[in-house]
């Protein structure tokens, strides 16, 4: 019968406890954003936190070394020129020897270095201590590293975004551009700057800039197409949010883990094709130094003066193994294909 | 000329040389030659161009020098000798006129060399339409000027073909210097037919020219990084040729120079600095000097505080020039005595060297280095321009010696309270256009004597110069050296005095501040024997070299 | 595909327009002039020079003559290198530094793609911690530093090969070992990567669950499914070629492009920097296209549309 009422005792029922209610539904574990998860995956592999312990270190010496330098990186004597590396006394590898035409003499001798000042990684042609030169050397060469990455960031970012976001006929365009752009070897583009602003740190950064955001804007260029038809924008459009908020909301965070993937294969490059410059000779001006320049310097009497070449280059070489194996492992960590 | 276009300096003074030359070759006797004559030779830059009305550098100039051959040949003491032309001949007319007779040779495609190819050569060169970038050194000769200047004829240019084998040249003024320019290859003749034959590209390979000097050029396609010179079996004195084989080879990198020198693939390598500085005890160095003083020019229109002669006197003080020869150079370069180089010219009366001649008291004190009285100087400068402080920029060429050598004088300038300099390293050209533009507050700049005589360095700093990049003025200076070109051109002993004032108002003045002569570090096989080598110019000579046992 | 093929050397052709165009313009912004000695040269020689190098013409004038010129193969007149066209000194260079950069790319790319699968193969041992390594180790350390290394070690104290210089074949491998560096570590990386995404996909396990041998499973499958994308790296690495060769020339001596590229952009010689660099731009966008096309002719995931595919 349709009218007749179901009868259900009173008690069929029992109101819940409110915080009942919601403990049933809780995942036991914590949960975590996205950077929080990747971090936790991060931190599994071994050669990735190492890197990024070694890459701390590096930047806190070199930052530090504005403040503590062992020596002034800049402070000359001439006397002491091209002194081989010494540690206190002096035992294997340290012991302030030099091969001059084939017979081993102590250098620190010969130059009349009194006893107890000695220079742990040597000096340079003008007997300015290289352990200092090559911190302060590091640091210039980060910061060149970080100023291409910053605009790199910047003008990468917003570029992808736009040329895939408004795709049709406004990616055609971009995308010709980037092409003109790609084409045009870095190296006029460094000779430009050098020409229209003063040679240095600022001019050589730029050109590193202007030439090295191409890549990030390819790759973010290709994850907005994916991600513009996917469903959390589509429902973002529905209710109405707007252009901006899309992309700063919704998209950058959804990208982020391209962009830190991709900036850090761009601090590396940097540092190398500073390293470049250096070697055809327009680099950074003298008196300052950046590893490439150390380098540089170094590999002309690297017969004669090993030392002036090899500790420039392990230098470098950590930072670039440290920057590609924590590159690796934050790609690891951010691709969810790995997820485990 | 500019450090780096050197090209063609025609340098009175004693030249350096590697064996006594009583006749180089004749003394060599048969038995002492090595039997492989082949001298393996590095140059550290390409050849660009082997048409000698239009070449500008060193390099070329040394190659024609060694391919061709004009009416003198220099010994290495920088005396003229008999080359095409029969003997040394003396001017007549005042020294407006001279005439050669020359001596029957042929071209290496068999036709012989007449004075008309001679005058052919010289009116090439000077016609505006070649754009010979050496066209001034024909000044003096006839209406050079004026055809230079677009004004008169080639044809009309002093030189004539009296028949083949006399050619008589006509000055508008005497050339103290006459004979060495007539063993300048920018003086050498060339074959009409050849040139027409080949027009815009003639001298861009080696197959497009001919020679007629005690080599021919052979495997060079105009761009490559080797050629070979091969002994000239149509020379007229082939006799003294001894090499049958000079190979070039563009070495740019100074370790694999020396790698090569010492696994003995090259017989003659030039170290830059640091790698000379680690050879300076190997027994094979050779120094070669040359005739260029590296100098800094102040602005004085851009920075007001370098109108002052305390201000720039002090900064001058600073610098150690010989320790920075010595210590931060190390490739046998020497620090300045003066504006004017050492060995560039000898006074008319007495012989005696300009460079030391002109070394008085003052400009001693002028190149000296003294801190205490620099920054004395340097306060009283700054008190009476009034300033505390003063940030200004050194500019200089990006090689890895001129960056050293900007390194060690911003360490030292810095040691006077308040100033503070920073370096700007640039690629040569780029350089040179900031410091014509006036777009630099201190500039380390260098010029390469062109000629045997003062006057190719006193000319730059008068003030209507457009080298002249600082700007200096000084109304003593600009009155000398005028009177050096003009009222007194015919009277060497005023000229001389005229030319040894204005140095010496220049160093007193500070006008600028010479650091150093540079000179070149070899490393040459100790077999090879008989290099003639001047200062300046066509540097080299090969025609009595050999390989000994 | 015709289509598609047309339509991108079409894109290629304007691409390379513009750039001719910036390059031409940036390089009018330059101070730079044929003369070495201005100072010293007569008014109307001067203009004849101007004449000769084509500059007394309004700058749009001179730009259509460039372009003009640049369709027929004129490059213009050289700077440092008097009375010598550009398109010749490219002409005569560009051997050896193709010659070196192809070498380089082979030699890079086989020992990087077997290095890349050893280690994926054996991923998570030893050897795949040292292939790693090493392939880093060839992206850390400089390329003139390996040359010079290579030079002093295996050139002149072990006296294996020439130190330097350009005369034969053997002259070559020092400078190729020196370049093939840079290719090798990244191929060997990106290969390691491939390589195990594929051997974890389902027809692999499907290839395994019928029984094929280990060796027949990367040799058959593996190996040729993972080499698609490294194809995808060939546009990017021969950029890094042009590069390091420019060094590599200078240190072995070696008649190269690169190194006259240094030289002209360190001599203001602007018709030849405008000249090299379309020369390696056009290099770059044909290295690009072929990519393309080659891509989707071997992966039958991508069909070639219209459209353009992105690398």
């Amino acid at each position: 019968m349709a009218d007749e009422k179901m009868q259900l005792p009173k008690d069929a029922f029992e109101p819940l406890q409110a915080t009942e209610q919601l403990n049933s539904e809780r995942i036991a574990a914590p949960s975590l954003t996205f950077l929080q998860d990747a971090w936790r995956r991060l931190k599994k592999n071994k050669a990735a936190v190492i890197s990024l312990w070694v890459l701390v270190v590096i930047i806190i010496l070199a930052v530090g070394s504005i403040w503590f330098s062992p020596r002034n990186p800049n402070a000359q004597n001439a006397a002491y020129a091209n002194l081989p590396p010494k540690i206190g006394g002096g035992f294997w590898g340290f012991d302030g020897k030099a091969n001059i035409a084939g017979a081993v003499v102590d250098a620190y001798k010969q130059a009349g270095v009194p006893k107890g000042t000695y220079y742990i990684l040597g000096t340079d042609y003008l007997g300015r201590d290289l352990l200092s030169r090559i911190l302060f050397g590091t640091r210039i060469s980060l910061l060149v590293a970080f100023v291409a990455t910053f605009f790199d960031l910047v003008i990468g970012v917003a570029y992808g975004m736009i040329s895939g976001w408004y795709g049709g006929r406004v990616d055609t365009i971009m995308q010709r551009v980037l092409e003109v752009i790609s084409s045009v070897p870095n190296l006029v583009v460094v000779i430009l700057m050098i020409v229209v602003f003063k040679p240095g740190i600022f001019s050589i950064s730029m050109a590193i800039a202007i030439t090295g955001w191409i890549t990030m804007a390819r790759l973010i260029r290709a994850q907005t197409l994916k991600m513009k038809d996917q469903e959390f924008i589509l429902a973002a459009r529905t209710l109405g949010e707007s252009t901006r908020k899309i992309a700063l909301k919704h998209l950058l965070p959804n990208l982020s883990s391209t962009i830190i993937i991709q900036l850090m294969f761009t601090i590396p490059t940097a540092i190398f094709f500073e390293a470049f410059l250096s070697f055809i000779g327009i680099g950074i001006s003298a008196p300052n130094a950046s590893l490439g320049t150390l380098l540089n310097d170094g590999y002309k009497t690297f017969r004669f003066l090993p030392y002036q070449m090899w500790y420039p280059a392990a230098v470098l070489s950590i930072i670039m193994i440290a920057f590609n194996l924590l590159a690796d492992g934050l790609r690891d960590a951010f691709d969810p294909r790995t997820r485990g | 000329m500019w450090k780096q276009v050197k090209k063609i300096g025609l340098v009175a003074a004693a030249g350096v040389m590697v064996v006594p030359l009583a006749g180089g070759v004749s003394t060599a006797k048969a038995a002492s030659l090595a039997k492989n004559q082949t001298f393996k030779m590095m140059v550290p830059t390409e050849l660009t161009s082997m048409d000698n009305s239009k070449t500008t550098d060193l390099y070329a100039a040394t190659i024609q020098n060694n391919t061709g051959e004009g009416l003198y040949r220099l010994t290495s003491k920088n005396k003229a000798v008999p080359a095409l032309a029969k003997s040394v001949v003396k001017s007549t007319n005042n020294g407006l006129q001279y005439t050669f007779h020359l001596r029957h040779s042929k071209w290496s495609n068999g036709t012989p060399v007449t004075a008309q190819d001679f005058v052919y050569s010289w009116q090439r060169t000077v016609t505006p339409k070649t754009s010979s970038q050496y066209a001034f050194l024909f000044e003096g000769i006839k209406n050079a000027a004026a055809i230079a200047d677009g004004k008169k004829q080639p044809s009309e240019l002093g030189v004539k073909a009296i028949d083949d084998y006399t050619l008589q040249v006509t000055m508008e003024k005497p050339v103290p210097y006459f004979d060495l320019l007539m063993a300048n290859p920018t003086f050498f003749p060339q074959n009409k037919k050849v040139v027409e034959k080949y027009g815009s590209e003639y001298g861009t390979t080696s197959a497009k020219q001919v020679y007629n000097g005690p080599f021919k050029l052979t495997k060079w396609n105009g761009t490559n990084l080797k050629w070979t010179l091969v002994k000239n079996k149509d020379y007229w004195d082939k006799r003294k040729v001894k090499l049958n084989k000079i190979q070039y080879q563009t070495v740019k990198d100074p370790s694999t120079a020396l790698n090569l020198y010492q696994s003995g693939d090259l017989d003659d390598v030039t170290l830059s600095s640091e790698m000379a500085k680690q050879s300076a005890n190997n027994k094979d160095k050779v120094i070669r000097k040359m005739a260029s003083t590296f100098y800094l020019e102040y602005n004085q229109k851009k920075i007001p505080a370098f109108k002052n002669k305390k201000i720039r006197q002090a900064i001058s003080l600073t610098i150690n020039r010989q320790k920075l020869a010595k210590d931060v150079l190390s490739d046998g370069s020497t620090a300045a005595k003066g504006y004017v180089p050492e060995g560039l010219a000898n006074d008319p009366k007495n012989g005696k060297d300009f460079s030391a001649e002109a070394q008085g008291a003052a400009e001693k004190a002028a190149v000296a280095y003294n801190m205490k009285k620099a920054k004395k100087l340097w306060a009283e400068g700054k008190k009476e321009v009034g300033i505390k402080k003063l940030n200004v920029e050194l500019m200089g060429d990006d090689k890895d010696s001129s960056k050293k050598i900007l390194e060690y004088m911003q360490n030292s300038m810095e040691k006077l309270p308040g100033l503070k300099v920073t370096n700007q390293n640039l690629p040569f050209k780029t350089r040179l256009s900031r410091s014509v533009d006036g777009k630099f507050d201190m500039v380390m700049t260098a010029w390469n004597g062109d000629f045997g005589d003062p006057i190719t360095f006193m000319d730059l700093l008068t003030s209507t110069n457009s080298y002249n990049n600082g700007k200096w003025r000084n109304a003593s200076y600009d009155k000398n050296v005028s009177a050096s070109k003009n009222a007194n051109a015919a009277n060497p002993d005023a000229r001389w005095q005229n030319l040894l004032d204005a140095e010496n108002t220049l160093m007193t003045e500070q006008g600028v501040a010479p650091v150093y002569q540079q000179n070149e570090f070899h490393l040459v096989n100790s077999k090879v024997k008989g290099i003639v080598y001047h200062q300046t110019g066509a540097s080299y000579d090969y025609k009595t070299t050999y390989i000994a046992k | 595909m015709r289509k598609y093929i047309l339509k991108r050397v079409l894109y290629m052709l304007l691409t390379l327009f513009l750039i001719a165009t910036i390059t031409f313009f940036l390089m009018k912004l330059l101070p730079g002039t044929p003369y070495q000695n201005q100072d010293k040269m007569s008014a109307s020689q001067i203009h004849m020079m101007n004449v000769q190098y084509g500059l007394n013409k309004p700058v749009w004038q001179q730009y259509l003559i460039y372009i003009f010129g640049m369709v027929h193969g004129n490059l213009g007149i050289s700077f440092q290198f008097s009375s010598q066209p550009v398109s010749y000194l490219i002409a005569t260079r560009i051997g050896p530094s193709l010659q070196l950069g192809i070498q380089a790319m082979i030699v890079g790319s086989i020992l990087g793609i077997l290095l890349g699968a050893i280690a994926a193969i054996r991923k998570n041992t030893w050897a795949d911690t040292l292939a790693t390594l090493l392939a880093i180790l060839g992206m850390s350390i400089p390329n003139f530093v390996f040359a010079v290394l290579l030079q002093y070690i295996l050139g002149f104290k072990l006296k294996l090969f020439p130190i330097a210089l350009w005369d034969n074949f053997s002259s070559s491998i020092l400078p190729t070992i020196a370049l093939a560096m840079m290719p090798l570590a990244e191929t060997a990386r990106f290969m390691r990567t491939e390589m195990i995404d594929v051997l974890n996909s389902d027809y692999i396990m499907l290839a395994r669950a019928k029984g094929l041998t280990q060796a027949g499973v990367v040799w058959h499958h593996a190996l040729r499914n993972s080499l698609i994308p490294v194809i995808t790296l060939a546009g990017p690495l021969a950029v890094n070629l042009m590069t390091g060769s420019m060094v590599v020339e200078n240190i072995f001596s070696i008649p190269g492009i690169g190194e006259q590229f240094v030289k002209s952009i360190t001599t203001n010689d602007y018709p030849t920097i405008m000249g090299v660099t379309m020369v390696y731009s056009l290099m770059l966008v044909v290295v690009i296209l072929i990519v393309d096309i080659l891509y989707g002719i071997i992966d039958p995931r991508i069909r070639l549309s219209g459209s353009e595919v992105n690398a």
